[in-house]
């Protein structure tokens, strides 16, 4: 052991410092492993051990099951926790400047506010509400303060005056054609949303960033063949491909999910490579190699925490396309009828738009804030998380 | 031209404020100064003293709001505060040209370098594309592009940046301007290219008849090319006046120090300690007195001290000169008229007598 | 102790440029082509020269940041001194032989500081665990003695323990640039290497920065390779200078002897654009036209002759110096086809009528500072005989003439070294020729 008193830099006998067991984990590493353990385990146990049709949590005697979405979607959420939201608490100086800046931009912070709503509700929701049931008696409600002609549900759960039925506290934002309720179903739209959200950034993410800034480090060749696949992956028709898989295998949510994924982190990857490539050349990086760090040091430490926060933005603005397409499939019907998403929910009230318009509006003015609100983080988040090009402008 | 008895351009009181979410922020806070036919001046200043936002009010070129600008710029006895933006449009570039310190940021590299000349030539001027392109060629030529005619077509990063800096003079120089802003040309580049550069702004001063407004942080480049000298620190002007009387006897303690930096003046190294002040909410009084070695209680409390005029246009700001003071304090008293200023001996420093 | 710190040898860095499909090698930019000098310990060693010289890829390859094309970078700190070369030539502490274990120690002996104070820090890492990561790569695991150490070398470069936690955003300049100071010295080196460390700073802010790293070079002892641009901040800190030219050392010495003395016309020119800070003293002195040429296609000869105001007249040609380097001048544009007689009459015609060619003349020796009459009748000669050729429009005819006609040594032969005093050397032909006159040279 060297001196313990006063630490000076030029007392460091650099020979004694051994150079074994150099391999420590940061807490976050930690945690990430040991939560993501059990989960595993889980998973294991629900795909081995259970059977097709048997809930996850029947041991425990809760009639709930979990699939391969819902167990990646936690995923997400841990290594949002570990990697996102634990390093937020750990810097705190970073964290109030970025949220100095932050919420100079109003329209974010009301975004943020929305989206932690859809957030809270996507995840809670689901646990405290039971699944919306079928009920054809009560069909067509209309949302609370609202009233239709009393031809329209086939029984009137609130009042009846003058011919209308009136909307009612029960069914706040009104009931669907086979009575199931609105609010209901928009809340647990907000557990697929957030799926879509998370679990597609993961994956854009991850592959984005790997392929990214190996291309950047391997440079040459390497890099030569990696871009012209990334140029095959853009120009890759996702469409026709998840048609096809659609007709081949049938498509669930976490399909969609997985193949739009897949296609999507071209941009991405072309972006973290000359941002890596910009980032390389700055001095930082010299000096973080001159101190004799290697390669992968550098990347790990420096590169990667550098680009991420500039992709960030990036990932946010790729959300709401994600949320619009699924959309998009379940308006056409070609989505998955028994994923309660919005654009279900949208399908499910085309028809009825005429004398039965909230079943539409609803879920539609719900969907459209979000997306609105994902754009409006997005262009914050720019502005929030470059505090170099801040300093430059003060 | 002017009128003998009126100055090119006169800056009264001019306070320019930016509205900041930590309040307001003062970078320029009263200043006065004038600028003559064919004279250069310069404002010295370290960075974060306001000089540059100073030079950028005058043609009202900073972004307002979050800026605001108040006091009176009388360019050729017209206030420029008070000109509508078209008229204001007409004098800038044209009147009064603008250079910036990086002729790298201050292109478009998308269009060739003619082109940027002949479009600033032809937003003032009613001309066609071809007297443009002569005139272009010409204004080339006279700054010092060899062979004017054919790098005409070129893209500005096939200019060095010496070449890139002649070339934002051109462009500055289409409208025949009567005044020239220049605000730290030379700091990014070179030395020998800092030295053409000085000597062909030396050059087109006397061939245009231009008055040269210079921004610098470099009193090696004051030196050489000023008439005379506006020294600010935190948004005030410390002092000013003709550039031998500055370098001879500064007065200020702020400039003092500021020379004392230079190894020709038996700087000892060290700087000046301490920082500039937080623009947010500059001190009392003196705005360099936290940082002075002769301040005393007077400097600290009040306004900024009047200007008193220690020599014959040699203005200064500072208590030790006003009513009351003792300017021995300050002033070494050693010096004659006629010191050379690199002498060892003429070391500018605290009296001892 | 006679045995210096480091010691470069014919040192190069040539950057190769690829053409084509095949990506094959088509030429190199000699970025550094065969420099050495030496730095004894506690000694600081200016590397001065203009940008595109070199100064900047030299200092990357001593310290290893670049692979050297060619040379050696001898390295005798982290108590590697006393050893001699091996049996084939080698040396043990040659750098650029160096394993990954060598090389990581070597990088606890060197480290270095650049210029720019905005780029040098990680803008989403505290500054304590910037400087704190070097003793984390180097094995040292606890966090603790980490913070304990840069805490108290925060404090030695003039800043406080609570900066520890403090974002690069939040530091000026000069701040940034003393962490960059604490960076270099964390791992306690004995050579530092500084490109232009406060080169984007204020005067004021330079003359602190400096005066800290003196402070901190004479508290441990350090030796520094510094490289700037600026003579005058050269003179403040270094012990001797090297003047760089294009890829070659042209002038080393005493930082004293280069100013009082300079044996090299281009340390000369450096010298004389400083600006004085002096208002009485005229903008003049020597007058450097153009820039580095490219590193691609370096000039034969002296690489300085290009630009010489001092070039060599040839064996019994004696004209005025001005009117040699304006033909000169004249040559190398006619031979690369850069002079435009069309244009040149237009700017004499202005608009107006044609103009004569004797107007065309007069305005070529005007634009390349050729007085009326060259003083030698035979070049007067040959100067009007090529600008007929280019009246004629015969600009290549006019280029081999001029090339044939008009030489000079400076460009034929390369220089070597002259030893002008102890310690003192240039490589000028200037010298070499009153070298050879007289075996003996005074240097007053």
């Amino acid at each position: 052991m060297a001196t313990k008193k006063s630490e000076e830099f030029d007392q460091v006998d650099w020979n004694e410092i051994s150079r074994s067991g150099r391999f420590d984990l940061s807490i976050n590493s930690i945690g990430m492993l040991v939560t993501t353990l059990p989960l595993v385990l889980l998973a294991v146990y629900d795909w081995q051990f259970l059977g097709e049709r048997t809930p996850t949590f029947q041991f425990v005697g809760v009639d709930r099951g979990l699939e391969s979405v819902d167990f990646f979607f936690i995923f997400t959420l841990l290594l949002a926790f570990w990697f996102l939201v634990l390093p937020l608490y750990q810097n705190p100086r970073m964290t109030r400047y970025y949220w100095k800046e932050f919420k100079q931009n109003r329209p974010a912070v009301v975004s943020l506010v929305w989206l932690g709503v859809v957030f809270v509700g996507g995840i809670v929701g689901p646990i405290v509400m039971d699944p919306p049931q079928q009920e054809l008696l009560i069909a067509y409600q209309p949302p609370v303060f609202t009233s239709v002609v009393d031809t329209t549900p086939a029984t009137c759960v609130g009042e009846v005056m003058n011919g209308r039925c009136y909307g009612t506290w029960e069914h706040p934002l009104g009931t669907t054609n086979a009575g199931k309720d609105v609010f209901t179903m928009i809340v647990y739209g907000m557990t697929i949303s957030m799926q879509i959200a998370f679990i597609t950034t993961t994956i854009v993410a991850t592959i984005g960033i790997s392929f990214g800034t190996l291309s950047a480090y391997a440079g040459g060749w390497v890099d030569e063949i990696m871009m012209r696949f990334v140029d095959i992956i853009l120009s890759f028709p996702t469409f026709l491909m998840f048609l096809l898989i659609l007709y081949i295998y049938g498509g669930g949510l976490g399909m969609f999910i997985v193949v739009f994924s897949l296609f999507a982190w071209g941009g991405t990857a072309r972006y973290v490579r000359s941002k890596s490539l910009s980032i390389s050349e700055e001095e930082f990086i010299k000096s973080s190699r001159i101190s004799g760090a290697s390669t992968y040091h550098v990347i790990r430490g420096h590169v990667v925490p550098n680009v991420a926060s500039s992709i960030i933005t990036q990932l946010t603005l790729l959300i709401p396309g994600f949320l619009l397409f699924e959309a998009q499939l379940a308006f056409l019907g070609i989505g998955d009828s028994t994923v309660p998403s919005w654009g279900q929910l949208i399908s499910a009230g085309r028809s009825d738009l005429s004398f039965a318009p909230w079943i539409v509006l609803a879920p539609g003015i719900v969907l459209f804030l979000t997306i609105l609100a994902f754009n409006f983080l997005g262009d914050a988040l720019l502005d929030a998380l470059n505090p170099e090009a801040e300093a430059e402008n003060t | 031209m002017t009128s003998d008895d009126q100055p090119l351009l006169e800056v009264e009181d001019l306070t320019t404020t930016f509205s900041t979410d930590d309040g307001t922020l003062t970078a320029v806070d009263g200043i006065d100064f004038d600028v003559e036919t064919g004279e250069t001046v310069c404002i010295v200043g370290e960075s974060g003293s306001g000089k540059t936002v100073a030079t950028e009010s005058i043609t009202k070129i900073i972004k307002t709001p979050p800026g605001h600008i108040e006091g009176t710029v009388r360019y050729k006895g017209r206030d420029l505060l008070s000109l509508p933006e078209s008229e204001l449009r007409q004098i800038r570039g044209n009147e009064i040209a603008h250079i910036f310190q990086n002729p790298q940021e201050a292109m478009n590299h998308c269009y060739t370098v003619g082109w940027q000349i002949t479009e600033a030539l032809q937003i003032h001027r009613d001309v066609s594309d071809e007297e443009a392109r002569a005139k272009a060629v010409d204004l080339m030529d006279r700054v010092g592009i060899a062979n004017a005619s054919s790098r005409f077509d070129d893209y500005p990063h096939e200019f060095s940046g010496g070449q890139k800096q002649r070339v934002m003079i051109a462009m500055a120089l289409v409208g025949d301007p009567d005044l020239l802003i220049a605000d730290e040309p030379t700091t990014a580049l070179d030395v020998t290219v800092q030295a053409q550069i000085l000597r062909l702004l030396d050059d087109l001063q006397d061939e245009f008849d231009m008055g040269v407004l210079f921004v610098t942080h470099d009193l090696g480049v004051v030196a050489e090319i000023a008439d005379r000298i506006v020294v600010m620190y935190a948004g005030k002007v410390m002092e000013r006046g003709d550039v031998l009387d500055i370098f001879d006897r500064p007065a200020h303690p702020y400039t003092q120090q500021l020379l004392e930096c230079l190894p020709e003046f038996g700087g000892t190294g060290g700087g000046i300690p301490g920082t500039l002040p937080d623009p947010h909410d500059p001190p009392d009084g003196c705005r360099f007195a936290p940082r002075c070695e002769y301040a005393e209680e007077a400097c600290r409390t009040g306004e900024q001290p009047e200007e008193v005029e220690v020599a014959p246009d040699q203005q200064v700001s500072c208590v030790h000169y006003g009513p009351g003071g003792n300017p021995s304090i300050v002033r070494s008293e050693g010096h004659g008229p006629g010191d050379g200023a690199t002498g060892g001996d003429s070391e500018v420093g605290p009296a001892d007598d | 102790m006679t045995e210096p710190l480091l010691s470069v040898r014919d040192l190069k860095k040539h950057y190769p440029i690829r053409k084509g499909l095949f990506n094959r090698q088509v030429g190199a930019a000699r970025a550094v082509d065969g420099i050495s000098f030496d730095i004894e310990q506690g000694e600081t060693l200016g590397l001065v020269g203009e940008s595109g010289c070199g100064k900047s890829t030299a200092a990357n390859s001593v310290i290893h940041l670049e692979e050297p094309t060619a040379g050696e970078v001898i390295f005798n700190g982290n108590g590697r001194e006393g050893a001699t070369r091996n049996t084939d030539g080698t040396h043990p502490n040659d750098v650029t032989k160096f394993d990954d274990g060598e090389l990581m120690e070597f990088r606890r002996g060197a480290q270095m500081i650049f210029q720019d104070p905005s780029s040098s820090f990680d803008p989403r890492m505290p500054i304590g665990n910037a400087v704190g990561e070097l003793l984390k790569v180097h094995g040292m695991s606890d966090r603790h003695r980490r913070r304990a150490i840069v805490e108290d070398l925060l404090e030695r470069v003039g800043l406080s323990a609570n900066d520890f936690d403090r974002y690069p955003h939040e530091f000026s300049g000069g701040q940034k640039q003393r962490i960059a100071l604490a960076r270099a010295l964390v791992l306690n080196p004995d050579l530092i290497i500084a490109d232009e460390p406060v080169s984007a700073l204020d005067v004021s802010i330079q003359a602190e920065i400096l005066s800290l790293i003196d402070d901190l070079q004479e508290e441990f002892g350090l030796s520094l390779l510094f490289i700037s641009h600026d003579m005058s901040v050269i003179r403040q800190i270094c012990d001797r200078v090297a003047v760089m030219y294009l890829g070659e050392i042209v002038e080393i010495g005493p930082v004293e002897e280069i100013f009082t003395n300079p044996q090299h016309p281009y340390t000369e020119a450096l010298l004389s654009s400083i600006p004085t800070p002096d208002p009485r003293a005229e903008l003049g002195g020597i007058e450097l036209r153009g820039t580095v040429p490219s590193p691609t296609n370096p000039p034969s000869g002296c690489r300085f002759h290009t630009r010489c105001h001092k070039v060599i007249q040839p064996e019994g040609v004696d004209i005025d110096q001005g009117d040699w380097r304006g033909l000169l001048n004249f040559r190398e544009k006619v031979i690369t086809g850069e002079i435009d007689i069309e244009q040149v009459r237009e700017n004499v015609a202005g608009g107006g009528t044609e103009p004569t060619d004797s107007e065309v003349r007069a305005e070529v020796r005007r634009e390349f500072d050729i007085s009326e009459t060259v003083d030698d009748p035979d070049l007067e000669e040959t100067l009007s005989e090529a600008m007929n050729l280019l009246l004629e429009d015969n600009a290549e005819m006019a280029g081999e003439f001029l090339s044939e006609e008009i030489t000079t040594p400076c460009a034929e032969t390369e220089p070597g070294t002259t030893v002008h005093a102890p310690d003192h050397e240039s490589a000028c032909l200037r010298h070499e020729s009153r070298a050879a006159a007289e075996p003996n040279p005074a240097d007053d």
